[in-house]
């Protein structure tokens, strides 16, 4: 059976560092089936146009994780994005290398920072020295014990979550988010002993950088959705070691501020997470702040019904939630 | 129309004129607000991060008050509107539904999951619709060149918001153009403002700021525009920070997103609180032509 072709421009991120003097992109214009991968128009370049484009590929099929690049801005897999939807939505297909990562050469990218990030969390099951595994034996989990993997075992590796994180662009202390999703992974097996001392290390190590933009989980290509597992990774630090940090205390401290009134007192949350010494550097442009906008310095009219609120509070947490 | 009004915390407090400005467009697109004094905060998904149940136990709450009203409920900030919205999501995991209705059947609160939850700016363009909107337009934003910044939590996660494209979104964009702006086309638009990090880690908050800004800017922006009070925050009041940190200079006026509408349907800046932002936004407005007598 024939199929229809779609003409597809293809603008292609070209650079050799220590050669180029800067970045290009080179275009090319294919007539391709709609349902053609993005990797395959790019093979097809290589085959028949361009020998010297560099790319990093390997199954085909979504397994390996090697393709990962950003295709219209967006990163994910170059294999198993048809050309056709993209083509409808932008009219051209811009194929960048991933983010977040130095550029080896064209769409290939230097992936030491992003392993050395997975290599921070240690990850690895850490058993328990004196309640060693059966030897020779399987060590069998419960279905309820499988469950709280959620979907974090399906993780390959593709990078695609770090090349689309803005928190790692922005901070290096950031590990990123595949590193705490098998974090995640890692505190909730039960053959593993170092639940405890994992979540106190990672308050340390970035856990409260996450800014839950989500970007994470609309890149990752096998619905690990790991701005949900940081989000538990956060709920059991606190209930591990309470607040201990600014991101856990500020989160800990939203939670009895809002129990107060129902509504936010601002200046009363800034005390509270950043402790009032802490509040002294932020005093200047506070200050600017509260000129335009006097209101920040309120107490807020407490809300009507807060006693049933109060009452949820009681029945659920912040102490005792789960 | 009539909705259930949830202003937020921030705009009853320190972004009092985003308020002012939703009430005067209301009024002007005949949508009546009705005012619930038993709201509480939505947790700002802070509250989220220590205690998943008790985040969506508070927001069930402040759905069952609308519910009661027989009425749907609508946000003016991208952060409330992903909080409620994912409270109603997880009100349908059973577990999740026990543990909440345990604590709200003792304060004689039922929830039923039955009123819808929805933004301004869904309002705007899906239930009043732009051609109402063009056709009382006084004021035209004519060649005003505005960069729309959406706010995390309006777009994603979007497998379970499921609204626009959260790569390609354009209700904003529409609207813009239906008021006689210029929309501007930039990655940033659907990216974070750095909020979540504001009181973790200043200097990385004001860098991702900062930089949003600079992609707006870089793309023919000549004022940005939100959905979303705590975005409002990160680019406005906290702009001369990330100047410092992105080491260049920032003169972006940032508006609220009912605050250009309020403009082009002929209100004046006082009824709009514009001299409430750090960043002025007088310089701006004096390129719109004034409103048609």
């Amino acid at each position: 059976m024939a199929v229809d072709t779609v003409h597809v421009p293809l603008e292609v991120y070209r650079f050799q560092p220590g050669t180029d003097p800067a970045p290009s992109f080179r275009r090319y214009e294919l007539d391709l089936a709609p349902h053609t991968p993005v990797l395959s128009a790019l093979l097809r370049i290589r085959a028949e146009t361009d020998p010297t484009l560099s790319l990093r590929y390997s199954c085909r099929s979504a397994i390996c994780g090697s393709c990962a690049m950003r295709i219209n801005a967006k990163s994910r897999l170059a294999c198993e994005t048809p050309v056709g939807p993209e083509i409808e939505r932008h009219g051209r297909i811009v194929v960048e290398p991933m983010a977040n990562q130095p550029v080896v050469r064209d769409l290939v990218v230097d992936q030491s920072p992003f392993w050395r990030d997975y290599r921070s969390i240690e990850p690895h099951l850490k058993l328990d020295p004196y309640h060693p595994m059966p030897e020779g034996k399987p060590n069998p989990m419960t279905p309820a014990e499988v469950a709280r993997f959620h979907d974090t075992p399906r993780c390959i590796s593709c990078a695609a979550c770090y090349s689309a994180c803005p928190a790692v662009a922005a901070d290096p202390a950031f590990p990123g988010p595949m590193a705490l999703a098998k974090l995640y992974r890692f505190v909730v097996d039960p053959r593993d002993a170092a639940h405890q001392d994992r979540l106190v290390r990672i308050q340390t190590e970035g856990l409260w950088l996450c800014l839950r933009c989500h970007l994470c989980t609309e890149a990752c290509p096998k619905d690990v959705r790991p701005s949900e597992r940081i989000r538990d990774l956060k709920e059991m630090a606190i209930a591990a070691q309470g607040a201990t940090e600014r991101g856990s205390r500020h989160a800990v401290a939203f939670a009895e501020n809002l129990r107060g009134a129902g509504l936010l007192n601002e200046t009363k949350l800034v005390r509270q997470t950043f402790g009032v010494l802490g509040t002294l550097p932020q005093l200047p442009h506070g200050i600017k702040i509260w000129r335009k906008k006097p209101e920040v310095a309120h107490r807020p009219r407490p809300i009507e019904g807060r006693e049933e609120l109060e009452q949820i509070y009681r029945a659920l947490g912040p102490e005792g939630g789960r | 129309m009539k909705l259930a009004y949830y202003p937020g915390c921030v705009a009853q407090e320190s972004g009092r004129e985003l308020d002012m400005a939703t009430r005067f467009v209301c009024r002007a697109l005949e949508i009546e607000l009705v005012e619930f004094p038993k709201f509480s905060c939505c947790g700002s998904g802070f509250v989220d991060e220590a205690n998943e149940v008790l985040n969506v136990a508070i927001n069930a709450r402040n759905l069952a008050i609308a519910e009661a009203a027989g009425l749907d409920l609508m946000t003016i900030c991208s952060t409330c509107q992903g909080m409620l919205s994912l409270a109603k999501l997880r009100m349908t995991d059973p577990a999740v539904r026990a543990k909440v209705d345990g604590a709200l059947r003792p304060i004689g609160i039922t929830y039923r999951g039955s009123s819808r939850v929805t933004h301004l700016l869904r309002v705007l363009v899906e239930d009043v619709g732009l051609p109402a909107i063009r056709q009382k337009v006084r004021r035209p934003l004519a060649g005003l060149k505005v960069g729309a910044f959406y706010g995390c939590h309006l777009l994603r996660p979007s497998d379970e918001l499921r609204w626009e494209s959260p790569e390609e979104p354009h209700a904003f964009e529409d609207l813009l153009a239906a008021l006689g702006a210029e929309p501007v086309l930039y990655r940033g638009r659907v990216l974070c403002c750095g909020f979540p990090v504001q009181f973790v880690k200043p200097e990385t908050a004001g860098r991702i700021a900062g930089h949003q800004i600079l992609d707006a800017r870089q793309h023919g922006a000549q004022a940005m525009a939100t959905p979303c009070p705590l975005c409002h925050i990160s680019l406005d009041a906290y702009q001369a920070p990330a100047a410092k940190l992105v080491g260049q200079p920032l003169d972006m006026p940032v508006f609220h997103l009912p605050q250009l509408v309020g403009l082009a349907l002929g209100a004046t800046p006082e009824e709009l609180g514009l001299s409430r932002h750090l960043v002025p936004t007088e310089p701006v407005l004096a390129r719109v032509p004034p409103a048609a007598r």
